[in-house]
């Protein structure tokens, strides 16, 4: 469904993203894991086209996306959960949702947007306890629900998460995992990026590893969580084991 | 049964592998320019950078690896891996003074299981086959590994040993084998020796026989399936790589598909190691693109083959490899063995503490086995009038050879005359049949 193409980017001189390739087929879950500033939300951000690719291709469903507006890629389905939610705190939970949907709204689907609340709130049902709170209230779990909801509400085929589990307890990541399995039974694809990489392998089905903009390993997610490389430096293995 | 090893590439469309190649390739570049001291130097010193690859096709500007290079870094300076994340060392039986050493970590062993898996399958070997594996100890690596793949997939095996032919076939009869993994000339060898005893084919259960190591033409084909009442499917494999069946027949034999996941194969002229266009015949170069303690990038593999580029009715989107038996360096194939004459001068030099004496090697043959016969000429340096020291001469150099090689050698010292009509072939290796 998504294919990237030895993609290069630059964060002014110098390039956050080099010869990157990766893909995602339909009704995947897949992970990207990697430290700060390795170049995951870079990646994010690139397919969103939120920041230009200066050389190499994103194909997603056989369409190129390179140089199409971001509001144009949402509207080919790619939708995307931003690095520390970033909801409208000012705005209520149900206000969130319905700017979610704004790309519908244009179409038309009025019916099928209201369909789209109660599925929304049958995954999370504490967002329609709380419908007219202001969002900026919520708690961090709740505000990450929220983020999720409203980006499902554009209907996306391709959901792109920033860092789902940053800054939430662990029984919160549990259940923002859970979600993740679920929308994925439902059919839906999922890119997943993710400091947390135990946490994000355990959902996927197939994991990349990035290190300093390049792509350094790929493979079974479940492969990939008894790698020795993945295990020193993103699973926090103890290191005693390996060098005694 | 699983087989998941063949059904799991049976599914892959053609644009699919394209991209897992190009994925694998790529973080194999930058892995091993971060790991390996051998790439990261070869890298500097050609001014290229990972990031400059962004098709399969730029694969042409990278350096190649040779039998020399595995043999110069001797023995752990190629690996990708701290060694604690290795699992099995094993020597592979270079081509080089030193031998080239691989190992694989917990992923690598995952992987050859499923190569070789695959190639099992493709012959349609299923979980009521027993296979019993009979190789040179050359070759005792396919061995372990043919063993890994025959549990994948569920199948029983009789895994590798050291018992003559006469036992082997014994084995064969009595715990009713059903699938023989050998090289072709141990398969007519074992015909040869069945010839002699009390019983014959009919009274054996094998159905099928899988040849590694050497090529093999049709008409070997047919004599192994009339001579055994199988039928003969073959692998392709090399021991630096490392392992046998990267590429396999599939029902249709008509080609040997390449598993393109795990590795990479390319066409080159010997002479420039330019790539060659589609379809001509040139030498098969290989880089592996999963594995992880010893990735090798443009390997010369001195095979020559091409590739096929049109679909086989199997439906495997696998490309198919053809070969041709001439190689295209100096390396001779042995019983599936691979024999380098630098092997044999280095030895001989370290058993004669330094003397240089003329020899020829030749590969000749005794009940279909070929064996090596080095012919060392007896000159003023070697000549002491105690016949025992001569003897001790001959006898350390055939043990040396025999422990490195893993193959039958014969020495035998000579007169300088004897030596006469091979003088423009001193040094090299012969093949008895050719020579006049």
């Amino acid at each position: 469904m998504l294919r990237i193409k030895s993609i290069h980017t630059y964060y002014k001189k110098i390039r956050a993203l080099s010869n990157v390739s990766l893909s995602v087929r339909e009704n995947e879950v897949v992970a990207l894991i990697g430290a700060n500033g390795a170049g995951k939300s870079t990646l994010l951000n690139a397919i969103s086209g939120l920041i230009p690719v200066s050389r190499g291709d994103i194909f997603f469903k056989n369409k190129k996306l390179n140089g199409l507006k971001p509001e144009e890629i949402v509207n080919l389905g790619i939708s995307q959960v931003p690095e520390g939610r970033q909801i409208f705190q000012p705005m209520t939970v149900k206000e969130n949702l319905e700017l979610g949907a704004y790309v519908r709204f244009k179409k038309r689907e009025k019916k099928e947007i209201a369909e789209d609340f109660d599925r929304i709130y049958q995954l999370f049902p504490i967002l329609r306890e709380r419908e007219d709170q202001v969002s900026g209230t919520l708690s961090g779990g709740e505000q990450q629900m929220l983020a999720i909801g409203r980006a499902l509400m554009a209907r996306p085929r391709l959901l792109l998460l920033d860092e789902p589990s940053m800054g939430l307890a662990p029984k919160v990541v549990t259940t923002i995992l859970k979600t993740i399995e679920n929308l994925r039974r439902n059919g839906l694809t999922i890119l997943l990026v993710e400091q947390n990489a135990r946490a994000a392998l355990k959902v996927a089905d197939r994991g990349y590893v990035i290190e300093t903009g390049r792509i350094m390993l790929e493979g079974d997610s479940e492969d990939l969580l008894v790698d020795n490389d993945v295990r020193r430096s993103y699973l926090g293995k103890d290191y005693e084991k390996f060098y005694e | 049964m699983n087989d998941q090893p063949l059904e799991k590439i049976r599914k892959i469309s053609w644009k699919e592998l394209e991209q897992l190649k190009l994925e694998r390739f790529q973080s194999t570049l930058n892995r091993v320019y971060q790991n390996v001291p051998f790439y990261h130097d070869r890298f500097k010193e050609f001014q290229l950078d990972p990031g400059d690859f962004a098709s399969l096709e730029d694969i042409r500007y990278l350096p190649f690896t040779t039998r020399k290079d595995l043999s110069d870094n001797y023995p752990y300076g190629m690996f990708a891996v701290p060694l604690r994340d290795i699992l099995r060392i094993h020597t592979s039986v270079g081509s080089g003074e030193n031998p080239a050493v691989v190992g694989y970590t917990n992923r690598d062993l995952a992987n050859w299981k499923e190569i070789v898996g695959r190639c099992l399958l493709a012959s349609e070997v299923s979980p009521n086959d027993i296979i019993q594996v009979v190789f040179d100890y050359g070759l005792a690596n396919w061995g372990r590994d043919f063993k890994d793949g025959t549990e994948l997939i569920e199948a029983s095996i009789i895994p590798m040993s050291h018992l003559p032919s006469e036992k082997q076939l014994l084995v064969m009869r009595d715990y009713r084998t059903s699938v023989l993994v050998t090289t072709p000339s141990l398969a007519l060898h074992l015909i040869y020796t069945l010839s002699f005893l009390e019983f014959d084919a009919e009274d054996l259960a094998l159905k099928k026989c899988l040849l590694l190591g050497e090529q093999f033409d049709e008409d070997t084909r047919m004599r192994i399936e009339k001579g055994l009442g199988v039928k003969v499917w073959g692998a392709y494999g090399l021991s630096e790589v490392p392992g046998p069946g990267i590429a396999f027949e599939c029902r249709e034999r008509c080609g040997f598909h390449a598993s393109e996941d795990h590795f990479l194969f390319e066409i080159v002229d010997p002479e420039t190691g330019e790539p060659l266009p589609q379809g001509e015949f040139g030498e098969l170069v290989i880089t592996t693109i999963t594995t992880k303690a010893f990735p090798i990038i443009r390997f010369r593999t001195g095979d020559r083959a091409r590739i096929l580029n049109d679909s086989c009715p199997c439906g495997l989107s696998l490309r198919r490899l053809e070969f041709l038996p001439e190689r295209t360096d100096e390396v001779i194939v042995i019983r599936g063995v691979k024999v380098h004459p630098v092997q044999i001068a280095s030895t001989i030099r370290k058993k004669l503490n330094g003397s240089n004496p003329a020899y020829v090697v030749f590969v000749s043959r005794d009940k279909y086995l070929e064996m090596i016969e080095l012919w060392i000429s007896v000159d003023d340096s070697l000549f002491s009038d105690k016949i025992k020291s001569l003897e001790m001469i001959s006898e350390t150099i055939k043990k040396e050879l025999q422990d490195i090689l893993g193959i039958g050698v014969r020495v035998k010292l000579v007169e300088p005359p004897t030596l006469e009509p091979y003088r423009e072939k001193l040094g090299k290796i012969i093949d008895k049949d050719d020579s006049s």
